[in-house]
């Protein structure tokens, strides 16, 4: 899944260890998020959602467009 | 910004509950390890033999290595993030694995004389290194 995380982190000029700290989390389940080889919890999500003020989908892309209801 | 960098940030609660654990879990396998070495009677490591061991001494061991366990177990699960429980829970499953795949086959081969007996602990130690490994690359990768 594609997110916007480093992006964000650096229009904050935040290290990964930064934002690990601000999440609770460690460094490294920063850095597996960011290059895509870990897609966070839910919980997760919403923490990172709330940290940074938007939505959890303007921040990861699932590759789908619009609601998928079918 | 550059300053809060630069600043050495405290330990929150759950990576002081981290630190601890792992702590507290290479504590108990370095007592043992020592304790187990300094009765060493061999020519080789004491600790990887299934050379005979005092009773009192046994069920001291066994004690301090349950106990450790479960107490560093529950601080390290109380602690981790949810990355890093993942690549435990992979680390876990590749590793009962390892376990399902070679105990079975080893014992059957034995049963032809095709081998030797089962060794419980190599079992193990081949179980638990094959956990380190995906552990480690899950976590560090």
């Amino acid at each position: 899944m594609n997110n916007k995380l480093k992006v964000l982190r650096a229009m904050r000029n935040w290290s990964q260890a930064e934002l690990a700290d601000r999440l609770d989390v460690s460094r490294q389940a920063v850095n597996a998020i960011e290059t895509g080889k870990y897609d966070p919890s839910l919980p997760l999500a919403f923490k990172l959602a709330r940290l940074f003020d938007m939505p959890i989908e303007e921040i990861f892309d699932d590759g789908h467009e619009g609601s998928d209801n079918d | 910004m550059t300053e809060t960098r630069n600043m050495k940030r405290p330990m929150s609660p759950r990576r002081k509950r981290y630190a601890a654990g792992i702590g507290l879990a290479l504590v108990v396998g370095a007592v043992l390890g020592a304790v187990m070495q300094r009765g060493e009677t061999g020519d080789g490591l004491t600790i990887f033999s299934n050379a005979p061991l005092t009773p009192g001494f046994a069920a001291g061991a066994a004690i301090l290595w349950v106990v450790g366990m479960i107490v560093s177990l529950t601080m390290y699960h109380r602690a981790v993030d949810d990355h890093e429980e993942r690549a435990y829970l992979w680390a876990g499953l590749a590793a009962w694995y390892t376990f399902t795949l070679s105990a079975p086959t080893w014992w059957v081969l034995h049963r032809a004389s095709l081998a030797p007996a089962p060794d419980a602990m190599l079992l193990f130690a081949g179980a638990l290194a094959v956990n380190l490994i995906v552990w480690l690359w899950l976590k560090y990768r």
